[in-house]
């Protein structure tokens, strides 16, 4: 038998970078099951703001694993999201879609990185509204936003909000607040201890 | 010491597998450990080499057997699956009894499953030492040597049971081929192109039907289902039941009048995939082998009413006798065959494309039977009205496969029967065709020519699983149509496509029955439902029981040529095994100290293989040693301790248990 000869072989293997998926999916609550994306477009098809997206998830999910940070960040994607969880219910890989977007959004507030400042902050009128009645306020969170952002929106907008008033569709005043408001501020103080964690 | 006070003088052998294990484990640090540390427990000698099962690794226990004077053998390599054999032989060439040798996989079970260095080194030196410590108590064995049957029992009468059933009986061996359904020929029977090459499946297939029915070494069963199996390899005997077609079968001639005259009309859900009608007696297609019909007792206005015997007023020959019952058959086989093929995954389950709701979405069962000549339409092309031509077709591939809600697996032949489909409607309407695909897979000799072939004739591919199937149109482009929607995953757009019909390449599945099939037989299944192989690579038409072949859709989704050429690979297994004329089997096998059974019968329903046999008279159990697998079941089942298992005894697992704690070398130390 021939000795085997010490072949020189370069070294030069790029170091270990925690990646941006491996990223998403620790941030993203349970099982994300991101890195099983293949790429099939089930999400995207069924989505029912697709056509408001400037990358359908399954886009988003190429550039995470492809490690285009910005790119993927900086995307209306997640805040189009209605969180209807189609795309989750008919994944055939069984990817926690919808959380992913979360976890996005997450990401995105934090280093305040997004194209459009008022989606983030329609999600926080939204939880003000729900710290303050435990429950949605449809006219008053429209009301906030859109006199906060687009003002000029308004008196287009006032012949639909005429008519699903009248209509009874939505009430015109603040809800009542639920029950429990006390226990519902513990959850929510105790919720934000643990992201913050 | 040894039973027989001879001296342990043992050979222990460290193989790297080249990486495979050296990779993981310090082969040389483990074989220097074994001889020392192991010196009082009778290693001789100790040695690694790169690749023990190559020619030179045998020699070199073959040499040492003889210059060392070794009396057993430890080799540390991969699983006794692979190569205990090889080894086995290697002992015996070197002169001693080949049960003489034992097997420590540093594989399998130490280097593959394993990435710390120091543990897995460690590792594999407590499994040595359990190996060593085992062997002390291995005793020489003599195999056991059975004769076989000629004869062949063949379970499944579609293309791949066909073949197999003519290989064999070409060779000159009798065949028992058994079909559940009245004719033969399977799914295959059902299509009319067959890709890449489009020959007509009827025009290849009829012939091997007729001939399988016409020779004179193959005994047709069809209408008929195993029972039972008895036996063990070589020696089978098998119960089929013949189920009463309520037609004498000597009498009749197959001239169809019954077929002509019977009043009754039945959807055909099997053979038309319920898109066309069949009469309450009837054979499933024009060429079915047998030509005798059978009467449909479920759905005879006779059986129902008592009243009608139109067909035995007809029939010229006075064939039909409504009296007839079920026949048991038992037949004696020295091997098995099954090839029960695979049924259609149920595509209503994917609600959201619709089929079963939605009139306009066909399986891919039923679009076959719309292509076929022969079929309810004429190969006519058409919608579910039975004559609108539609202007554009879907064809959505993966419906039920590579899907975690359904079957996770590819079913690996829709890919081609998509395409084929879309080649068909090009040919046949002209209609603008769509193909859904996530990955087109075309492996295959002429297979991705036959895509490429697609690509020129137009067929408009989009990539992207599609979300849903809906007939809610949002404009008036989609008024009335089957609207798909689909992200165009090149584009990165959703997408909605209106068409006038669909079809569902669903995936195959495992028949409904499979694991009753494989216990019936004494096999296993996957997960999934497919038949387990004996070795995915190296022995894929055997099976872990001992004459008990599987041979296409049986094992996992195929396509035709590779049934065929499964069912012919099964067939020469079997014919190698009949002109041997004996099987050796081994002599691992469990049996039962008469004086210690107390008569419980604990042992007999466990038994997996049927092996046990309760004397009443003698109010003991005893192992039939031919139909034993050795699995030790019995042994560790038996509360009065009166099975003893070969190779397997108290002492060897014990003190092998002892080994793989270090125990031995401990006691070694203080004395």
């Amino acid at each position: 038998m021939t000795e085997l000869q010490t072949v020189d072989l370069p070294t030069t293997i790029p170091k270990h970078k925690k990646s941006l998926l491996s990223e998403v999916a620790a941030r993203t609550a349970g099982k994300s099951n991101i890195e099983m994306c293949i790429q099939c477009g089930t999400c995207g098809g069924s989505c029912p703001s697709a056509a408001d997206m400037d990358h359908t998830p399954r886009a988003i999910f190429a550039l995470l694993k492809a490690g285009v940070r910005d790119e993927a960040l900086r995307s209306n994607t997640p805040w189009m999201c209605v969180s209807c969880y189609y795309c989750t219910v008919r994944c055939p890989q069984d990817i926690h879609i919808t959380d992913v977007m979360y976890t996005l959004k997450n990401i995105a507030v934090e280093e305040k990185i997004y194209t459009d400042s008022t989606a983030p902050d329609f999600s926080k009128t939204f939880i003000n509204m729900v710290e303050n009645y435990g429950r949605s306020f449809e006219v008053g969170l429209a009301g906030i936003h859109n006199l906060k952002h687009f003002i000029g929106r308004l008196p287009g907008m006032t012949p639909m909000v005429i008519g699903m008033l009248t209509k009874k569709g939505m009430p015109i005043t603040p809800p009542k607040r639920i029950k429990g408001m006390a226990q519902l501020k513990k959850i929510l103080k105790r919720a934000k201890e643990l992201e913050a964690v | 010491m040894t039973k027989n006070n001879e001296e342990p003088r043992i050979g222990v052998y460290v193989c790297h597998c080249g990486t495979n294990i050296a990779g993981v484990v310090d082969v040389e640090n483990v074989a220097t450990w074994a001889k020392e540390k192991l010196g009082t427990q009778g290693v001789v000698v100790s040695r690694d080499y790169k690749f023990m099962c190559s020619s030179l690794g045998q020699e070199l226990i073959e040499k040492d057997i003889k210059e060392h004077n070794l009396n057993r053998i430890v080799v540390a390599a991969c699983s006794p699956h692979l190569h205990e054999k090889t080894f086995r032989t290697a002992t015996s060439n070197g002169g001693l009894n080949p049960f003489m040798c034992e097997m420590v996989s540093i594989r399998e079970q130490v280097s593959w499953v394993h990435t710390d260095k120091v543990i897995a080194t460690e590792k594999a030196k407590s499994m040595i030492s359990g190996g060593v410590a085992r062997i002390v108590h291995h005793e020489p064995l003599q195999p056991m040597s059975v004769p076989i049957h000629p004869a062949t029992l063949v379970v499944g009468g579609g293309i791949s049971g066909i073949q197999a059933a003519l290989e064999i009986a070409d060779a000159g061996y009798p065949v028992h081929l058994v079909e559940r359904e009245p004719s033969i020929g399977g799914h295959m029977a059902q299509f009319d192109k067959t890709f890449p090459t489009l020959d007509c499946s009827a025009c290849i297939l009829t012939p091997k039907m007729v001939e399988a029915g016409n020779h004179p070494n193959i005994n047709l069963y069809t209408w008929s289902e195993v029972e039972k199996v008895d036996g063990y390899v070589g020696n089978f005997v098998a119960t089929i039941r013949k189920k009463a077609r309520k037609i004498v079968e000597a009498d009749c001639t197959g001239c169809g009048i019954c077929q002509e005259k019977c009043p009754k009309k039945v959807i055909d859900d099997v053979f038309e995939a319920g898109l066309g009608y069949r009469k309450a007696v009837y054979t499933p297609f024009p060429q079915a082998v047998p030509n005798y019909p059978v009467i449909d007792v479920e759905n005879c206005t006779y059986f129902e009413k008592g009243t009608c015997k139109v067909c035995e007023k007809f029939c010229p020959t006075n064939a039909i006798d409504f009296e007839q019952e079920d026949e048991l058959i038992s037949i004696e086989i020295g091997n098995i065959i099954l090839a029960t093929g695979y049924d259609l995954f149920d595509a209503r389950k994917v609600s959201n494309y619709g089929y079963g709701r939605l009139a306009n979405v066909f399986t891919s069962l039923e679009f076959e039977r719309l292509t076929n000549a022969s079929g309810p339409t004429g190969g006519e092309i058409v919608l579910r009205d039975g004559k609108t031509v539609p202007k554009s077709v879907g064809v959505i591939h993966c419906v039920g496969s590579r899907d975690k809600n359904y079957n996770e697996y590819c079913s690996s032949i829709c890919c081609m029967q998509s395409l084929k489909f879309a080649h068909l409607v090009h040919e046949r309407s002209g209609a603008e065709v769509y193909n859904f695909y996530i990955d087109i897979r075309t492996p295959g000799k002429g297979y991705d020519e036959f895509y490429l072939r697609l690509v020129e004739e137009g067929t408009n591919f989009i990539r992207g699983k599609v979300a849903e199937v809906s007939d809610t149109a949002r404009n008036s482009e989609e008024e009335g149509k089957l609207i798909v929607q689909v992200e165009d995953t090149l584009v990165g757009k959703q997408r909605r496509i209106p068409v006038d019909m669909i079809v569902l390449s669903a995936a195959l599945e495992p028949r409904a029955d499979a694991k009753e099939v494989g216990k019936l037989f004494g096999i296993s299944c996957s997960a999934n439902g497919w038949l387990i192989e004996r070795h995915p690579k190296l022995d894929p038409v055997a099976t872990m029981t001992e004459g008990i072949y599987i041979a296409g859709c049986a094992q996992g989704p195929k396509d035709i040529p590779s049934s065929v050429a499964q069912g012919a690979a099964a067939a020469a297994r079997v014919i190698g095994k009949i002109q041997k004329k004996e099987i050796e089997l081994e002599p691992i096998r469990a049996s039962v100290i008469e004086e210690k059974c107390s008569g419980c019968r604990i042992c007999n329903n466990l038994c997996p293989f049927n092996a046990i046999l309760f004397h009443e008279d003698r109010m003991v159990s005893e192992i039939n040693p031919a139909l034993c697998q050795g699995c030790g079941t019995c042994v560790a089942a038996c509360p009065a301790g009166a099975i003893i298992g070969t190779g397997f005894s108290n002492e060897q697992v014990l003190s092998q248990i002892e080994g793989l704690l270090m125990l031995n070398i401990e006691a070694a130390a203080t004395d």
